[in-house]
């Protein structure tokens, strides 16, 4: 069966950050960002370096990686809609939501209990993100 | 597929991608006191579902965007697309 994971949490905190100014927990003052300390997301390393481990874990079980990636921070997103037969345009996210989406892979597996196995040891879920599955229709 | 055609000869590529069984078949995993827990259900309530992903490469983001415009789903009221570019690791 073919699962999505889709990692989600709040981009600016330390642990979990993809990109931009907020990376490493620096406001653009300069001054050290205390919401990587309060929300307990704060991390040594960086989400990226720290799938490195699972990216090897996953491809040495019975799990196959197919595709995968970081994305960009919301601010950078651009939201296609149509309403009432127009296309608009607009920055931003589809939703707004107190977690961000940050990236995802798409797994093949035996089956749903398998893919929440590797779920649950992502660094995303480790550092206090959430990882959601889902099965891709015509993926068995 | 119409609009996979018209991305090709617009040049843009279209890598991985596929439709997804409805969020309510969805179970969102979270680390509590260094315990993973499952729970039946997407990580956000949304009004709008994710339904599917598309990677695509083409050559800036406004061809992104005019490829998502063009993408059924952003052609059926009600639809829509969100564009993120992938960090290149």
């Amino acid at each position: 069966m073919k699962y999505l994971l889709l990692y989600a949490g709040d981009e600016t905190a330390a642990g979990l950050a993809v990109a931009g100014p907020t990376a490493g927990g620096q406001t653009d003052d300069g001054q050290t960002d205390d919401r990587q300390t309060d929300d307990g997301l704060a991390g040594d390393g960086h989400a990226a370096e720290e799938c490195l481990p699972w990216a090897q874990e996953i491809s040495e079980g019975k799990l196959t990686h197919l595709a995968g990636g970081r994305l960009q921070p919301t601010t950078t997103a651009t939201s296609v809609r149509n309403a009432d037969g127009d296309i608009l345009v607009a920055d931003g996210p589809f939703a707004e939501t107190k977690e961000q989406i940050l990236g995802f892979d798409v797994i093949e597996c035996g089956d749903l209990a398998a893919a929440i196995a590797a779920a649950s040891r992502h660094p995303v879920a480790q550092l206090g993100g959430v990882v959601e599955v889902r099965p891709f229709l015509g993926g068995s | 597929m119409p609009w996979a055609r018209e991305m090709d000869a617009r040049g843009v590529v279209l890598a991985a991608g596929g439709q997804l069984y409805p969020a309510a078949r969805a179970v969102t995993v979270r680390s509590q006191a260094d315990e993973a827990l499952a729970t039946d259900g997407p990580f956000a309530e949304t009004k709008e579902q994710i339904a599917g992903y598309q990677i695509i490469e083409c050559a800036d983001l406004d061809t992104a965007i005019y490829a998502a415009s063009r993408h059924p789903v952003a052609r059926t009221d009600g639809g829509s697309v969100e564009v993120r570019e992938i960090l290149a690791d």
